[in-house]
């Protein structure tokens, strides 16, 4: 089975990179770095040819002087996909000053909702979703909220950058990070994208955000993820979505869960990054670059 | 250019396309009343292209008929704002099953390409996407629901889905910074090239917009002005227009009082359906 579901789709996004190197969300649009990382990991065995090189420095020019990447070369801000570039550079084994700096910003980035006034004002004026403003997570973009699928992405990367780089800020963050998801978890076991209740009223997890929530609790000490990681086996089992199924697929086999292969008549469709993460979920996919080192499933 | 429909669908290809094909002019300014139509629909199994291209003549559009469609680029879009499962949200409304060839249709405005404007709420510059900055006329297709922060999400609010998730998040957090009312208001201002087309033969009432209760109204509203329609909306819902923060914010480019909007088809009054409001939201309740 495995070369009949997961060729198509490393041919998929083959045939679909950009003049330029890189990927859009779809075929034809422009390169932004989102997909582009997601294509670049999923084809990482390609990582000697022109083409793959030629997507790495397009990703490389995306990353402005303080450090952080920007989301495609249109748009000039910093962006929470800083992450999944540093996890790329981890794949890549690439651990550079860029790299560093890349790392160095997001240690220094956190969720506006932690910044001085925000919690003084959390002090006098009851916050409608209940946050613990303590636990520092990481927001899409500086100046919001920090919240689930930004926070997993970055604890990711920084557990596989500290291999290589130590410190106590860095370790701290990621304790603090995990304790933002861990405050964050839902009644039923899953996660969301980052309120478990508003207005007191308790919100229900989503299968996608539970997947990335327990990528970025790989290796926790604080936690027994079993209950969790049972939960999103039946998450997996119901959903028909296949962007929930392909991250879950990657989280759990990533804590080593066996799971059944999805079958090789299912074609890829044009969402791009759907193609490359189906191509990571496969079990001789790239999940492993999901799992930071020295963590075992 | 094309035009681009949002949220929700009933027959959206269907309604959508033969309206733009009858509105290429620039839209006229405000003049101080605003034609929405109310019309009545038992179901979803109804001839709802029949019930829309009734809706949108009563606008006082001149329409051509359901062929139309052929000859004008319609596309299908949406940008939730929490789930990033776009294509599966899709599937899971039915649009994969209803629409022909529906990939080649649709676009996710939360990843598509983008372009900046200026000078957007207060912000130096804002990124939409260029499906959206290009399209010749935008028509918001929401669900008729209460909204726990907002009060109500109608025509106007689904304006959230115009925002790239891509570049702002999910959630959009960056309107919850700027303000949810702002935000809306802002978003109404800049995209003025507009009809709304708002369910209510199922909406939604209580702990809107995600966890409430369905809620069986049995209309359509329509409209080219969304603060006339979503007013409209309101006294449909039991709610009062005048106690909407973003729609007493838009009273100077929108008909929200009664005496400016000039009700076709079914009164409002008479199809007046009372959304559940939750506790904090009772004093909304119209008189």
């Amino acid at each position: 089975m495995p070369e009949g579901y997961l060729r198509p789709r490393l041919e998929a996004l083959r045939r679909h990179q950009n003049p330029d190197g890189g990927w859009g969300y779809f075929p034809g649009k422009r390169s932004w770095l989102e997909p582009t990382a997601y294509a670049l990991l999923a084809l990482q065995k390609d990582s000697e040819s022109p083409a793959w090189q030629k997507g790495w420095r397009l990703l490389r020019s995306w990353q402005r002087e303080d450090g952080a990447w920007q989301p495609n070369g249109h748009v000039p801000e910093a962006h929470w996909a800083t992450a999944l570039a540093i996890t790329l550079h981890c794949a890549n084994k690439v651990h550079d000053a860029a790299f560093r700096k890349g790392v160095d910003w997001l240690v220094a980035t956190s969720g506006a909702e932690t910044r001085l006034f925000a919690r003084l004002f959390a002090m006098v004026a009851e916050s409608p979703t209940g946050h613990d403003l303590k636990f520092r997570g990481w927001p899409w973009r500086p100046d919001a909220t920090a919240w689930i699928e930004p926070t997993a992405h970055t604890l990711v990367a920084l557990k596989k950058a500290a291999k290589q780089i130590s410190g106590s800020e860095l370790s701290k963050r990621i304790v603090l990070g995990e304790g933002m998801i861990l405050r964050r978890r839902c009644s039923d076991g899953g996660w969301n994208y980052g309120a478990k209740a508003a207005l007191g009223i308790e919100l229900p997890s989503y299968p996608e955000t539970t997947a990335l929530a327990l990528l970025g609790l790989q290796g926790s000490r604080e936690a027994d993820l079993t209950p969790a990681l049972r939960h999103a086996y039946h998450l997996w089992q119901d959903s028909r979505s296949r962007w929930s199924r392909a991250w879950l697929a990657i989280s759990l086999r990533s804590f080593g869960t066996a799971l059944p292969e999805e079958p090789e008549s299912q074609q890829p469709t044009h969402d791009l990054i759907l193609t490359a993460l189906e191509a990571l979920a496969t079990p001789e996919g790239g999940h492993r670059y999901f799992r930071p080192d020295g963590v075992t499933a | 250019m094309k035009p681009c429909l949002t949220r929700r669908a009933l027959l959206p290809a269907a309604a959508a396309a033969v309206l733009a094909s009858c509105q290429k002019a620039a839209p006229t300014p405000f003049a101080g009343t605003s034609p929405v139509a109310v019309l009545k629909a038992k179901s979803y199994q109804e001839d709802l292209v029949s019930h829309i291209l009734t809706g949108i003549r009563l606008c006082g559009l001149q329409v051509k008929d359901a062929d139309g469609i052929r000859s004008v680029l319609v596309e299908i879009a949406e940008g939730p704002g929490h789930r990033r499962d776009t294509l599966g949200l899709a599937d899971e409304a039915g649009y994969w099953k209803g629409v022909k060839n529906f990939e080649d249709n649709f676009v996710d405005l939360n990843r598509d390409d983008v372009s900046p404007i200026k000078n957007f709420a207060g912000q130096e510059q804002f990124f939409f996407p260029n499906t959206v900055l290009a399209a010749d006329l935008i028509v918001s297709m929401p669900k008729m629901k209460t909204h726990h922060w907002a009060g109500t999400t109608l025509s106007m609010k689904n304006f959230f889905g115009l925002v790239p998730g891509a570049v702002y998040g999910w959630p959009k957090n960056t309107l919850h910074y700027i303000g949810i009312a702002e935000s809306i208001v802002a978003l109404n201002r800049q995209f003025r090239q507009t009809f709304a087309i708002v369910d209510g033969i199922v909406g939604m009432e209580g702990n809107g917009p995600i966890q409430g209760t369905p809620k069986t109204a049995n209309v359509l509203v329509f409209g080219k002005d969304l603060v006339a329609v979503d007013a409209t909306c309101c006294r449909i819902m039991g709610i009062d227009p005048a106690k909407i923060e973003y729609l007493t914010m838009s009273a100077d480019f929108g008909a929200t009082s009664a005496a400016q909007i000039q009700q076709r088809g079914e009164n409002p009054a008479a199809v007046r359906t009372d959304f559940q409001l939750m506790q904090q939201y009772q004093s909304l309740r119209l008189a």
